[in-house]
């Protein structure tokens, strides 16, 4: 059949139309074009010809030269020595630096990404003072490393690798395959053309090729995870190897503002952290960091990648290895080797090195409510009596780029905004806090007063030839303040004092957007790589760090605002290792699509494994308007991201959570009021990712290390080591298959009822609630009872859920603090460990009872106490101290939605600082 | 003063004394509604079952701070149930139903305080402040509403009777259609066949010209061929044109317009710059996107920023779609689908030009994809009975047989069969001729019309009959806003009108207009809006808000939504909060 005329045209239309607005594929470059990418994807396999001489031990370090084994005369490469520095860290933390020697004459230092290492890491240096020879394929320096670890560096051909003592066996290593290159500094001659252009932007490279690459192996590996940040799967799928057509980019870390990213690639997206962790049954987790803010590409090499050469490369024939190439445009080697050899070994090492997880507020870790844009202050308060109107809770309320005057941050638009302090004290008395966007471009307008400061002062990021940079972003014309110098971070800070910022109150939290950077008119929407930052260091040098340091700013500036009472709040879309120290992050501008709810939960706990514990996607998807079932499966699963925060973008309609007609309203509500049940929870997570950097959203294998069935599994994960959730992806699902790792059963959040471990149940969808479990053996307290924001829950009594394994035993914590303050550093913190077995619960103090502990109180109680897995029978139970009995009865699992029937300990009330026991009779 | 103080002293101890009363007998019955005090009375008597019947409580288990029934009703007077009820009395005001959510939250929600009781925030009570205000304005409300009602009742008479006329009219109407289409029909028959004898005699007279134009054909024909080839030619040049015109909708030969001219089109009026490329580019890889290489710094930032705020630079584009979508629809639905011949007679004169200039305007649109409304010069007050004056004068009977009898005289005067025709005749049948179908039309004419508006739904007791033919304006900011109910709804920036959406019907049981299907919004939906009404003394229109892009919202006032119910129900609740007051103020 003919389509009338008319139809035709208006197809094309429509195709065009579509084509036009997703992502562009090339605007961004691929590896082909990018030389040093391409140099190092073509080498072969043992062609570094570089080996250890003057290996000596000084200053607590191996020290070695790497030389060249013969001259090649015809190179034009500088063949100077380089230097190796090898030292060991407390805690299994080894630690490579290969960079060209320091005594000769340098055209250029080259860049080391400052301020990533923590100054207490650099304390936890072992000074070593021994070093042995032994022959292991050929002389070898062996160092200590830690407890039952060594360090080796094989001299020749130069290989450098972590072992288990005890069985000789290795755990990681570099240059194993000889793929080790290092581009020297040279002086320009005559006839060198080192221009690089891509599209219509010219790169000048003044300094010529720099670029660094080296092959790293992971032994007794299944998988490797890590390096964020790609749309794609949490187990990193090879790049390289036989039988790859398709996915044949390495992975990218080059932080891109990417229009509607795809959730299928291994492009680089907003941020970047080269830290890369493996896992395999056979030995447990290792990890490798590599601290470089240059532009790298990774690729994960698929087992028998090198089986076409004829190398002569002896590797120990060790199946479960997995080799990786990594290839970065400048800067210096600084490896850190991780040992592992537990997951949650690996991700403690590494934050040791890059910082642990800052501690959030109690209000930001629950629910945020954000829009491109909520026009003025009449639809701020709308959307927020509306929410109370429907009985919603949330804590947070966002502002976009639209609040502004202009676009020029810290200004407000007066007539949308005429009295901004006014309304965040409107909402700071339902103990509500709002949050504004502000962003690094800064906008050219001599009557902008932070921009005539900044150029007055010099402040900006020069472009090569030494003037301000000029880009393009939001408000039009605009320049980017240098936030690699450290005075200038803190001049950024003071903008966000009281005074300085008109119209805020200690209520309103920062949000920074486009601090890839995003430059409109930039190559790849970004920075030039040869703009200058502050000591002339070059923009590609450090680029993927940007971002990091201008939360770190911002971060530090809501600091200094609070005289350093407050804990900071601040979302960033650009990040780096360590950004985990400054505020949460979230995966950008995502779609309404049900993919792309998918890719959330590869790419949250990807953020989380790699230190980034407070991370989240948009609920909902950014771009588009969602399905009003996929929005509402978005907000169950949701629900249990570590940052939970609905968006959209201002094209979409409107999807504030009772648009949707009376029961989607309802599930919705129940889907945000699952979250501050949990708020407890959470909150006892984020402390412990505070403490040892464990994320609050983990991988299953994390819990389960041994269970090979878990490690590809990206569709669940587990919320600490108590709750697995698992998102529905498809719609009008009516089964789903849940894989329930282990061995102990897990109890169904929906119902109660035990599912087996170690199965994959054919689990029937409800429309509640996305498949969610609690795990045998742990104890979660909740807070039941719906208030319009975490501040009003204050007070409220406790649910203990127990789930009991098959010995009948249970155990869990509790971390309580005034949710604001820095006060807890000192002490100021309850902290309970809930423990059951032999028919008794008992509470008793976890926290260390050094000075401090009372100088935080609680009056809360417990009300409840629910009991999973309990023979039935139970009557009563007998309190201590006191000698009270209380009833046992059945009861609902969630009172909302009247979910469950399960045996519940009534009105207990004991109080939850108090020690105590609870005797089932 | 003094004997003033003493009745005073007393009261307050009165008021004292209830609060203490009410407190010990409190607890217990805190948060109930009297509504509900008759279901907790059974309590007295042993355990009841919650209201869902899922479970059972006894009278200590209500208000004990502990959730036993999941829809809370052991716990109106706590928060220990998420999907609970308080009640507070708020005595002087009006009595609240609030979320158990509210209850010792420390935030003040009933006026009497009597959500805060655990002593932890201290809520002063302001039911009497705030019922006075709250009396205040719901009088005010009341007294507009009675105003509202009376002309409301007056509206609905009007249009009862306006109706009834219009349908009189009607059938008369069509009566005389009948009569005059006869009329016509038989003076057309007259005027063909005058007109037939009048073409045998130009045939006549043309053969006699033929010789003499056969020698003048000769020397046309060797100019002709050179004028082919110059054809030819400037059909190559056109090539590229045709193309830009086919992206604009031109419905010939775009199936086979494959990609790659999509992508010439696309680059057409950007200079094609040389790339310069280090590492050339995939060829597969070229689609159908924007090319930005050539742009300068400042364009290229603005068409990139432009993807994320889906305006500006994309201008271009959005018209073009816009554009088409109009067209489009205005094929098979809106108020441009008069275009088949038996209605195209039925709109004013106004109207009936703007057809006829939609007609020659259409394929013009259909290349240049110009915004459909935005060229038309459209007046919607002109759609209704602007001028029908000498059509209603059709009605008059005795003018009626006027004609006829003339018609007759006509037929019986003229010779049918005399050559040559006799030119006073043909004249004067010619102008009967014109001028019957010129009234036939303008009968049809408004009986199309009639139908049309007979037609529509003015509501239960057809209280939006006034709506029709009137378009209410609201100015803000640089927009003015016109909404036509029953028609359509626009939104004016100086010289271009985007239109918002075409009438579409009443929703929310006539309390809102929806107009839908407006212009196509770049990236996004079609426009739409919905108007909502409330009782008003006048048809004012206020406060047109976009809350989603493209979603417009719009509030009316108007008499038609003054109902007696709702006055009823004012009336009713002023009454509660008199009766609800503490009598002592009324002395005060």
């Amino acid at each position: 059949m003919r389509a009338p005329p008319l139809l035709y045209p208006l197809l094309l239309l429509l195709l065009l139309a579509t084509s036009a607005y997703s992502w562009k594929k090339e605007e961004f470059r691929n590896c082909n074009q990018t030389p040093f990418c391409k140099r190092a994807r073509s080498r072969k396999p043992g062609s570094c010809n570089l080996h250890a001489t003057d290996v000596s031990i000084s200053d607590g370090d191996l020290i070695a030269k790497l030389v060249p084994k013969e001259e090649n005369p015809e190179s034009e490469q500088p063949n100077k020595p380089l230097v190796l520095t090898l030292s060991a860290y407390q805690d299994g933390v080894m630690r490579v630096k290969i960079d060209e020697d320091q005594n000769l004459n340098r055209p250029k230092k080259r860049f080391e990404v400052p301020e990533v290492i923590e100054e207490d890491f650099l304390n936890k240096k072992l000074w070593l003072t021994r070093v042995k020879e032994e022959e292991i394929d050929g002389v070898s320096s062996v160092v200590y490393l830690s407890d039952g670890y060594e360090g080796v560096l094989r001299h020749d051909p130069f290989e450098v690798f972590v072992r288990e003592k005890s069985s000789g066996k290795r755990v990681l290593s570099i240059n194993s395959n000889g793929l080790f290159d290092f581009e020297q500094l040279r002086e320009k001659k005559e006839g060198d053309d080192w221009e690089e252009k891509f599209r219509s932007h010219t790169d000048t490279r003044p300094y010529g090729p720099q670029s660094i690459s080296f092959d790293v192996s992971f032994y007794g590996a299944d998988y490797v995870y890590g390096i964020p940040e790609h749309a794609t799967s949490f187990a990193l799928k090879p790049t390289r190897g036989p039988d790859m057509e398709e996915f044949s980019e390495p992975y990218r870390l080059f932080n891109l503002d990417v229009f509607e990213y795809l959730h299928e690639s291994p492009f680089g997206l907003y941020g970047s952290i080269p830290f890369m962790i493996s896992h395999g049954k056979a030995r447990g987790s290792s990890g490798f960091f590599w601290l470089n803010a240059a532009e790298m590409q990774i690729d994960v090499l698929g087992s028998g990648w090198n089986s076409n050469e004829s190398s002569n490369i002896m590797l120990p024939s060790d199946k479960q290895r997995i080799d990786t190439l990594w290839m970065s445009e400048a800067g210096v080697v600084d490896a850190f080797f991780f040992v592992g050899p537990g997951p949650k070994d690996v991700v403690r090492q590494y934050t040791s090195v890059t910082g642990r997880p800052s501690m959030p507020q109690l209000f930001a870790t629950a629910y945020h409510q954000c829009r491109w844009n909520y026009r003025d202050e009449e639809d701020v308060y709308n959307v927020d009596s509306k929410f109370d109107e429907h009985d919603i809770p949330y804590d947070v309320l966002w502002l976009d780029i639209e609040h502004t005057d202009g676009k020029k941050y810290f200004t407000w638009d007066r007539v949308l905004f005429p009295n901004p302090e006014e309304m965040q004290n409107k909402l700071a008395a339902k103990g509500r806090h709002m949050v504004t966007i502000v962003d690094p471009h800064i906008k050219r307008d001599e009557s902008y007063h932070i921009h005539k400061e900044a150029s007055e002062k010099g402040y900006y990021v020069k472009d090569a030839t030494g003037k301000d940079y000029d880009g393009w972003c939001w408000p039009g014309s605009s320049s980017y303040v240098d936030l690699l110098n450290p005075k200038i971070r803190s001049w950024w800070g003071d903008k966000f004092s009281l005074d300085s910022y008109t119209g805020s109150t200690q209520y309103l939290h920062i949000w920074n957007d486009m601090n890839e950077p995003s430059v409109f008119n930039g190559p790849e929407v970004t920075m030039p790589r040869d703009a200058l930052h502050h000591g002339g260091v070059e923009h590609r040098e450090l680029h993927n760090a940007y971002g990091y340091y201008f939360q770190m700013a911002t971060s530090n500036g809501l600091l200094k605002r609070g005289d350093g009472k407050d804990r900071p709040f601040v979302l960033g879309r650009a990040f780096f290792a360590g950004s985990q120290r400054y505020g949460a992050i979230w995966t950008g501008d995502n779609t309404a699509e049900w993919e792309h709810l998918r890719v959330s939960v590869p790419m949250v706990l990807t953020l989380s494994i790699s230190g980034i514990v407070f991370s989240g996607a948009d609920v909902g998807g950014f771009f588009g308007n969602p399905e009003t079932e996929l929005l509402v499966r978005w907000y169950q699963l949701g629900a249990y991201y570590p940052f939970f925060r609905g968006h959209a973008h201002h094209d979409t309609k409107r999807r504030e959570p009772w648009l949707f007609g009376e029961r989607n309203t309802q599930l919705m509500r129940e889907a945000i009021h699952v979250r501050y049940m949990y708020l407890p929870y959470f909150y006892t997570l984020f402390r412990e990712a505070n403490s040892s950097g464990t994320p609050v959203a983990r991988p299953l294998w994390m819990e389960f290390p041994g269970d090979e069935k878990s490690f590809s599994n990206d569709e669940a994960f587990m919320v600490g080591n108590g709750l697995l959730v698992q998102g529905i992806y498809t719609e009008r699902a009516k089964h789903v298959s849940v894989y329930l790792p282990g061995d102990e059963s897990w109890y169904d959040l929906r119902s109660g009822f035990a599912y087996k471990g170690g199965q994959t149940h054919k689990y029937e969808v409800s429309e509640d609630s996305v498949p969610s479990f609690q795990r045998a053996g742990t104890i979660i307290p909740r807070k039941d009872r719906l208030r319009r924001s975490s501040t009003q829950m204050e007070n409220d009594p406790y649910t203990l859920v127990i789930a009991l394994n098959s010995s009948q035993a249970a155990e869990g914590e509790l971390y309580i603090d005034d949710g604001k303050s820095f006060e807890f550093k000192q002490g100021a913190f309850i902290h309970r460990r809930f423990t059951f077995s032999n028919g008794k619960l008992t509470s008793s103090n976890s926290a260390p009872t050094s000075a401090g502990n009372d100088r935080f109180s609680s009056e809360c109680t417990v009300e409840r106490i629910i009991l999973l897995g309990l023979s039935p029978g139970a009557k009563t139970a007998l309190v201590e101290p006191g000698n009270r009995k209380v009833e046992i009865e059945l009861g609902p699992l969630f009172i909302q939605g009247n979910r469950g029937s399960v045996l519940t300990i009534r009105k207990p009330n004991v109080r939850i600082a108090d020690a105590w026991s609870i005797q089932i009779l | 003063m003094e004997r003033r103080a003493v009745p005073l002293l007393l009261l307050m101890c009165y008021a004292l004394c209830l609060a203490l009363i009410d407190r010990s007998e409190s607890l217990h019955s805190n948060g109930i509604s009297p509504q509900d005090e008759n279901y907790y009375k059974g309590l007295s008597s042993g355990a009841i079952k919650c209201k869902d019947g899922s479970k059972k409580f006894t009278k200590d288990q209500l208000n004990d701070d502990f959730c036993d029934c999941p829809d809370g009703s052991d716990e109106p007077g706590t928060s220990a149930c998420p999907n609970g009820k308080f009640y507070c009395k708020n005595a002087g005001h009006i009595p609240l139903s609030i979320y158990s959510s509210r209850v010792n939250d420390r935030i003040c929600d009933c006026c009497d305080g009597s959500d805060e009781y655990d002593g932890k925030t201290k809520c002063p009570n302001t039911c009497w402040e705030a019922g006075k205000v709250a009396r205040e304005k719901l009088n005010k409300k009341i007294a507009t509403c009675q105003e509202g009602v009376t002309l409301r009742n007056k509206e609905v008479e009007e249009a009862k009777l306006a109706i009834a006329k219009e349908e009189t009219e009607l059938s008369k109407l069509k009566n005389e259609k009948k009569i005059l289409k006869e009329l016509v029909e038989q003076l057309k028959e007259r005027k063909e066949q005058i007109e037939k004898a009048e073409e045998e005699e130009r045939l006549k007279r043309e053969k006699e010209e033929k010789d003499q134009k056969e020698s003048e054909d000769a020397k046309v024909e060797t100019t002709k061929s050179e004028e082919k080839t110059e054809v030819q030619e400037d059909a190559v040049k056109n090539h590229v044109r045709d193309k830009i015109g086919l992206l604009n909708g031109s419905p010939s030969d775009v199936v086979e317009c494959p990609d790659e001219d999509m992508d010439k089109i696309e680059h057409e009026d950007q200079s094609h710059k040389d790339e310069v490329e280090q590492v050339p580019e995939d060829s597969q890889e070229k689609d159908t996107t924007e090319n930005t290489e050539s742009l300068s710094k400042e364009e290229l930032g603005r068409v990139i920023g432009s993807r994320w705020l889906g305006k500006k630079s994309e201008q271009a584009n959005e018209e073009v779609d816009a554009g088409t979508k109009s067209n489009y629809d205005s094929n098979d639905e809106g108020p441009t689908d008069s275009h088949e011949e038996e209605y195209h007679g039925y709109d004013s004169e106004d109207d009936e030009h703007k057809y006829e200039d939609d007609e020659t305007e259409d394929p013009v649109e259909d290349l240049g994809g110009e915004d459909h409304d935005s060229s038309s010069s459209y007046k919607a007050e002109s759609d209704d009975d602007s001028d029908f004056s000498d059509v209603t004068a059709t009605s008059n009977p005795s003018w009626m047989e006027k004609i006829q009898q003339t018609m007759k005289s006509i037929f019986r005067s003229v010779n049918l069969f005399q050559t040559p025709v006799n030119i006073s005749d043909a004249v004067h049948i010619r102008k009967e001729y014109d001028e019957s179908s010129a009234k036939l039309s303008k009968v049809l004419s408004r009986i199309s019309s009639l139908e049309k508006k007979l037609k529509q739904d003015f509501g239960p007791e057809k209280e939006f009959y006034s709506f029709y033919g009137q378009c209410f304006e609201s100015k803000q900011k640089k927009y003015t806003y016109k909404i036509c109910p029953f028609k359509e709804a626009t939104q004016v920036e100086g010289y271009s009108t985007t239109r918002l959406g075409n009438w579409d019907k009443f929703e929310d049981s006539y309390r809102t207009l929806q107009f839908s299907s407006g212009d196509k919004c770049w990236n996004g939906p079609d426009r739409s809006l919905k108007v909502k009404l409330r009782c008003g003394l006048k048809n004012e229109l206020t406060d047109v808000d976009e809350p989603s892009r493209c979603e417009y919202m719009a509030f009316l006032s108007t008499p038609a939504l003054c109902l007696e119910g709702k006055l009823k129900e004012l009336q009713d609740k002023l009454e509660m909060m008199n009766k609800e007051q503490p009598q002592s103020h009324d002395e005060l």
